[in-house]
């Protein structure tokens, strides 16, 4: 049940998908991998949005070049654990739900343990191999992935459900190479937004996912566009895994 | 026959939006990438390895559905190949 407050907070969304789509928000637990350029609009407006509890994980602090696209950091905090930085605003922005920050590199050690519980995983990542790990434990839980990433003016996302879509190395079984990638905060402001309103629809039920579709940005350009994507049968990581 | 090359990304800036390639009848994707990689010139690097490869991590679509670098079906007039670098950061 919701509170009166909670009703008068999320009044204008609840036009949209209903108490009953408030409940699930308010019952979802969402764990978030990274509090950066995509991880502080997707926990923003996720915590907004009345998800009941997030759990947000991030290993930095908070440095001066980070402030032209992390929007949760502020001057003040340089040098804070981006964790705790972006629990203070989250908090503020809305007292009504949980929110744990971790300040904890995701490994192989912890990875199981940092998903547990979760209803939906945010890759707010900014290298592929732990996006690969993400992958491999989201298959393994049963859990969704909801991809995103930038670069410059571009970005991509999609949604991928264990056993029903393409998993991240269906669609991209070579990483891009590493490097500092140039970014203005806009992109990861767009990308991290179309994830969270991924989260928000998985969650309420309400429209189409970007299931078996992926979706690229080209801010340069000003355009979307959407691509079919398919399991491949021989994908080492999810090829035998095919379920009803 | 044509195909229609749409690049995107860094790859828009170096080879331009919507690019019509003539192809003799009955070629492959192999014939494309050949037309892409003189056209990109000096920046092919980006977009092809040492030895004129598509490189490992760039995606390569044909109307809409991924394909292989080194698919051996033949194309057909109209068909439409996108090709775009997935991106990292976050």
């Amino acid at each position: 049940m919701l509170t009166e407050q909670e009703r008068e907070r999320y009044a204008r969304q609840i036009l949209l998908f209903g108490e009953e789509g408030q409940e699930r928000l308010n019952d979802a637990k969402v764990f978030i991998a990274g509090a950066g350029g995509l991880g502080c609009p997707v926990a923003l407006y996720l915590a907004v949005a009345g998800v009941g509890e997030i759990r947000l994980v991030d290993r930095d602090t908070v440095d001066r070049t980070n402030l032209n696209r992390q929007v949760l950091h502020w001057e003040s905090d340089i040098s804070e654990l981006k964790a705790r930085s972006a629990e203070t605003k989250l908090r503020e922005a809305n007292p009504d739900i949980q929110i744990e920050a971790l300040a904890a590199t995701i490994d192989e050690t912890n990875v199981r343990d940092l998903i547990a519980g979760a209803d939906l995983i945010v890759d707010a990542m900014d290298n592929f191999p732990t996006r690969y790990l993400l992958n491999r434990e989201a298959l393994r839980a049963g859990v969704p992935l909801l991809h995103g990433a930038i670069r410059g003016f571009d970005g991509q996302v999609t949604t991928i459900v264990p056993g029903r879509t393409a998993c991240l190395e269906c669609i991209f079984p070579e990483a891009p190479p590493a490097e500092v990638f140039p970014v203005v905060g806009t992109t990861p402001g767009i990308i991290g937004l179309i994830q969270a309103n991924e989260a928000i629809k998985y969650i309420t039920g309400t429209g189409d996912p970007l299931l078996n579709r992926l979706l690229l940005w080209d801010g340069l350009a000003a355009t979307l566009e959407t691509f079919t994507v398919e399991r491949r049968p021989d994908c080492p990581v999810c090829g035998g895994e095919v379920r009803p | 026959m044509r195909v229609r090359v749409k690049a995107f990304a860094r790859f828009r800036e170096i080879l331009g939006s919507d690019i019509p390639i003539e192809v003799p009848d009955g070629a492959t994707m192999a014939a494309v990438l050949v037309a892409l990689r003189d056209r990109a010139g000096g920046e092919s690097d980006a977009i092809f390895d040492e030895g004129g490869a598509l490189r490992a991590h760039v995606i390569l679509m044909r109307n809409g559905k991924r394909v292989k670098r080194d698919d051996s079906d033949a194309l057909a007039d109209g068909d439409e190949v996108a090709l775009f670098p997935p991106v990292a950061g976050g």
